[in-house]
Order: C-alpha cells, then structure tokens, then sequence
C-alpha cells in the first residue's frame, strides 16, 4: 500500500475538479444553500447586531457603545419602550444604565444591568452584544466585571431562529454530496469508462485507488463543512472540535460512497440508491429542524453521530465532552465499512475484468 | 527473480466465468524481443488469457511467470516492467494527451517522462496540449501506445491494437510494435486480423473455445497446412474468360505453369498461399468470424 500513489489518485481528481460538472454541482450546491439561508434568514446579508440602552445618568458606557464600529446603538427613551423593542425583535437586545451607574461601578458596589435579548435574535447577535457590554462596562470599572448581568430572555425562549435550525441542511449536503457523492460517482465513472483498468495494470492497486478517492471525498467534505459553516457565521466557539466530527463524518461518508460507487451498476443506478438511502442519511437533519419530533428515530442514521455533535457543538455552545459516546459510534461505524469496502473494492476489480 | 529464460512462460492455466471455462489448460511461452500473436474469434479466450497475464484476473489453475517472477506472488514487481495496450479507448478524456502520459508515469514512479520524445515517436507531438475528447479514434489508440511505452516495458501486451484504424494510425502502431521487439521486449499480440499477425508474429498461436490449437511461426503453420497455388485467367475466344488454380504441390505444377504461359491468351497471373484464416479453418473447422 503505498500512500503517495493513493494521493497521485486523489490529486488527479483535485486538478481535474473544475472540468467536471459533478464536481463543480457538488462544490456549489452547499455553498448556494448558504447564501440562500443567510440572504433569507439572516448571516452573511444581516444588518450590524442591534443594541437599545435606556441611559438614565448620562454614562460613559453609552459614549463609548456609540463609538463601536459593527454595532448598531439605539438610544431608548424608557425601560418599558426598550423591553417592547427588544420583545418586537426591532432590537436584538437591550440593557437599561441607572443613575449614578458608572459611580455605583466606580465605588465597587455592583448595581443590576437589566439586559434584554430577544428570543428572535441570531445567536451570534446574542453573543456579540452580550461580551459587548460587558466590555464596556469594564471599560468603566475595571478589568474585572464589576456589575452582575441578569440577562432576561423575552418571547419564546426555546426559539432557534431559522437560519440557525437550517443549519444542519447545509452541513447535510456539504458533507454528504461532497464525501460521499464524489468518491461514488468517481469510482463508477472509471468503472464505466474502463480507465480503472488501465491504472490497475500498473503498480497500483484497487486498494490506493479507494484510499485515494476516500482523500478526496474527506477532504472536499471537510473543506465544504467548514466554508459553509464560516459563511453562516456558526463555526461557534469550539471550531477545532466542529472539525473533528466533520472529519469523521467525512470519512464515513467517503467510505459509504466508495461501497456505493463500487457496486452499483451504472449512473441511473446511483442516482436512484442515493435517492432511496437519502432519506435514511438525511433523517436527523429533518429531527433537528422539527425537535418536537421523537428525537431517538434520528439516532437510527449512522449520520446522527456527526450532524448532531456538528449542530450542537457549533450552535448550541455545547462541546465534545457532551459527545464522547457520539464520537466513538462514529468511529466504530468507519472501522467497520473498511474491511466492507475492501470486499467490495476487490469484487468490483473482477467484475471489471470480466466487463472489459 | 532472474530475467533469464522466457518473457513470459504459462504453464497450463484455466480460468472459468462462473460456469463458463473461458481458458482450458493453456500453455505456452514466449521470448525477448518476439512477438507472439494469439489469434483467435471473439470469446475465443485470448483477453482473458492476457487479463490473467497482466494480474487482472488470477488463473483459476496453472501458474503464470512474466520476466522470471509469479504473477501470484510478486505482481506489483510484475506491473511495473509491463505496457499494457487496451482495446477498449480508456483514456482520460478530460485531460491532455501530456496530463494522461504524465498521470500513468506518476503511478510508476517516473519524474522526468520524456512527453515530448514520447508523443513523437506516435506522431502526436504537435496535439499533446489537446483534451482527449477532441481526439479521433486513431489519435486515441496511439495516445494509448504511448502510454503502454511510458515504463519501457520488458514484456508489451497489445489487445487489437490496429483494430478500425486508418491505414497511416496502423502502419504508425505497427512500426512502433516492430521497434520495440528490436528493442528487446516480448510482445503479446491479441488480434483477429490474421494479415497484421501474419505480417508481424515471429510466432502464432491459434485460440478457440479456450484452447490453443496450434502454435507456431506463421510461415510453417501456412507451410504445414495450406495449400500454395498458380492462378492464371486467361481469354479464350471473343468474351470468354477462363480461369486456372494449378496447385503447387502437384508433380508436373511446373509444366502445367509453363504450358499456360506460352499456349493461353494470358490476362492475369498470381501465385498463391494458404492464409492463416485458412490455416485456423483446418484446425478449428469454422473461419474467425463465424
């Protein structure tokens, strides 16, 4: 098994990507999902993050909001008017300064900030405005934050904004179309085409052809994951841990496709496979955009075990310590596709011969 | 692992499409520098024979040794002394006759492939920078040479090599097969053109149903089995033509011959030979493409 014919494999198909149309469908889909969700529901098209501050004593942490580049400051008359902003989502959140705030900061007492957010918001919004403020008012007090934030969530609190539950649709095809799609319809293209025989009469094997195409699909899926979540601005807090489960989901997708794309007959019959297994991959795609749905269905779908730590991770602050038992299912699934997919790699080497 | 004795030596090797035996007990073996044709019609069981030659298909009996060293054991060694010349176009259409050269040179390891020198000796040097797709099929089938010659290969395996092509793509192909069996590779040639095996074999083998019927040099199986001949057509009164098949092998051939030439009104005047066509009618008792 030699890894630099395998990558010689994989770095044809990469040169060679955008003459294909397969390629160039696989690449742009995910990424044409993204701008639609951000253009229709908010991300890459939103407007700077809203804040409202009712200021009651002319403090600092007002100037000093209204400096900010990348935020949009909203004076508000009165506490009522700020909360029926905020509940209106006109706001995406709020904080009310009494007076004497930055003198009660000052002296070491530690007066409430109301902070209002908005169920509505995006939850990068929340996250802006909230360090925000806290910036600011340290910036009044000192290096550590002098006051305690009560934050008020107002409407639905269990409200995921839409652009947000849409998430794991543009995961699903990023991951999915490009690690396990174009391992499959590359492996059948030179099945059908006969080019396989001509590589499997030099020193390579059907071994480093698959491991080959299996680069490919890993790292088109991982590259595409990680683009599409960047330009939904949800990579979250734990990017590197975001990346560990797209690269499992990457390569148990890979490997799925190559089973795929070894067996199956001809184009229409992979097309059709994908169609009828579509909905089984895709199934905690759909129980993460209807959570009221019973969510153990989705745990059926070996695509469960890194679309869900993918959301979670990336939207939800949750982290892989959360997804341990996640992460080695996964695992688990990959080791056991590889001996299938070297069973099947070598009956498709003899169904080749015995085509040609 | 020693080069010495036969290219390639096949010792009874068997191998069946499930219920099918598609190659029988076949055995044979073949030198540097000559050229072996493997004749025979279609599903006669040449293609298999050379899939299990070049690793594609392992025998299901005998053993095979390509260049002193078992398919079975060292094919990776094996492979990277072989061409392998397809009948089937499977090229990398998207890529450029240089891109497809310098893509098989890269899985034998070879960094600085000589495209330009390459792609002359084919004469496509002046299209190498060309997509594939807009190749035609002669361009194609030398594009497939060139690539079967990247590794300067010890053993050449050729599966209808000239099969559709143009006279000038043929003669090119065929040029290039001649030049490299001076060069000292063994070359298997699978074909059903009995003219090109006939033209270009040091020695035939004649497959059908699995088995070799006969092997041979073409001369001495034309020699062994057909049958040389004079015809002569010649005028006879105002518009009748007559026509004449001496055989040569008759006692008094050459006085039948001289008393033709010199008492007819002689139009046309041949000698023949038996053909290899002929010669595999009498051993398999059906033509090529019955």
């Amino acid at each position: 098994m030699s890894f630099g014919r395998a990558w010689k494999i994989a770095a044809r198909e990469l040169r060679l990507g955008p003459r294909s149309p397969v390629f160039i469908w696989v690449l742009l889909l995910p990424l044409a999902m993204s701008f639609l969700i951000s253009a229709v529901f908010g991300g890459l098209l939103d407007p700077d993050p809203r804040l409202g501050i009712v200021d009651l004593g002319s403090s600092e942490v007002t100037v000093a909001a209204r400096e900010l580049e990348g935020i949009s400051v909203s004076l508000v008359s009165d506490a009522e008017t700020l909360r029926d902003q905020v509940e209106a989502h006109d706001l995406d959140a709020g904080f009310v300064l009494a007076a004497g705030f930055d003198e009660a900061v000052r002296s070491g007492d530690e007066p409430e900030l109301d902070f209002y957010i908005s169920g509505e918001s995006l939850a990068s919004s929340r996250a802006i405005l909230a360090v925000t403020t806290t910036d600011l008012v340290r910036g009044v007090g000192g290096q550590d934050p002098p006051v305690s934030v009560a934050v008020t969530p107002i409407g639905d609190e269990d409200f995921v904004p839409i652009g947000d539950r849409l998430l794991p649709i543009v995961v699903y095809y990023a991951v999915v179309m490009a690690a396990l799609f174009l391992p499959a319809s590359s492996i059948l293209d030179e099945r059908e085409k006969h080019t396989l025989d001509a590589v499997l009469v030099t020193p390579t094997t059907m071994r480093e052809v698959l491991v080959g195409k299996g680069i490919l699909g890993v790292l088109m899926g991982v590259a595409l994951g990680v683009v599409s979540l960047a330009l939904n601005q949800a990579m979250g807090e734990r990017p590197l841990e975001v990346v560990l489960f797209l690269l499992v989901g990457s390569i148990m997708m890979a490997e799925l496709g190559l089973i795929l794309g070894s067996l199956v007959k001809d184009a229409n019959s992979l097309y059709t496979a994908i169609k009828a297994g579509g909905v089984f991959i895709a199934l905690p795609v759909i129980f993460i955009i209807w959570p009221t749905l019973p969510q153990w269905i989705s745990k059926l779908a070996p695509t469960y075990y890194f679309l869900q730590p993918v959301y979670d991770i990336a939207v939800n602050g949750m982290a892989l310590s959360d997804f341990w038992l996640e992460f080695a299912v996964a695992c688990l699934i990959s080791l056991a596709l590889a001996p299938i997919l070297l069973a099947v790699g070598r009956r498709a080497e003899i169904h080749l011969a015995w085509a040609a | 692992m020693a080069d010495t004795g036969p290219a390639i030596d096949v010792k009874g090797i068997s191998y069946s499409y499930g219920e099918t035996l598609a190659v029988d007990k076949v055995s044979f073996a073949v030198a540097p520098g000559e050229i072996f044709g493997l004749l025979g019609p279609n599903g006669a069981g040449k293609s298999t024979t050379v899939k299990m030659l070049t690793g594609q298909l392992r025998p299901s009996h005998g053993s095979i040794r390509v260049l002193g060293m078992d398919t079975a054991e060292d094919l990776a060694a094996i492979q990277a002394r072989i061409g392998v010349c397809f009948e089937e176009k499977n090229l990398y259409t998207a890529m450029s006759g240089v891109e497809n050269l310098r893509f098989f040179a890269s899985l034998f390891g070879i960094k600085d492939l000589d495209t330009d020198g390459l792609l002359e000796r084919v004469d496509l040097a002046s299209r190498g920078s060309d997509r594939v797709a807009g190749y035609s099929k002669g361009m194609r089938q030398r594009l497939m040479m060139a690539r079967a010659l990247i590794n300067q290969p010890d053993v050449l395996f050729l599966d209808e090599p000239t099969d559709g092509l143009d006279p000038v793509s043929a003669r090119t192909i065929q040029g290039l097969i001649r030049q490299e069996a001076e060069r000292g590779a063994a070359v298997v040639l699978t074909t059903h053109d009995m003219y090109e095996a006939d033209t270009l074999s040091d020695r035939v083998a004649f497959i059908n149903q699995g088995a070799i019927l006969a092997l041979d040099a073409p001369e001495t199986l034309k020699l062994r089995h057909g049958q040389r001949s004079v015809r002569i057509r010649a005028r006879r009164g105002a518009d009748e033509i007559e026509e004449l098949v001496i055989p040569l092998e008759e006692v008094d051939a050459a006085d039948a011959v001289q008393r033709a030439v010199t008492e007819l009104d002689l139009l046309t005047i041949h000698t023949e030979e038996a053909t290899l066509e002929d010669v595999f009618v009498a051993y398999a008792g059906r033509g090529l493409n019955a």
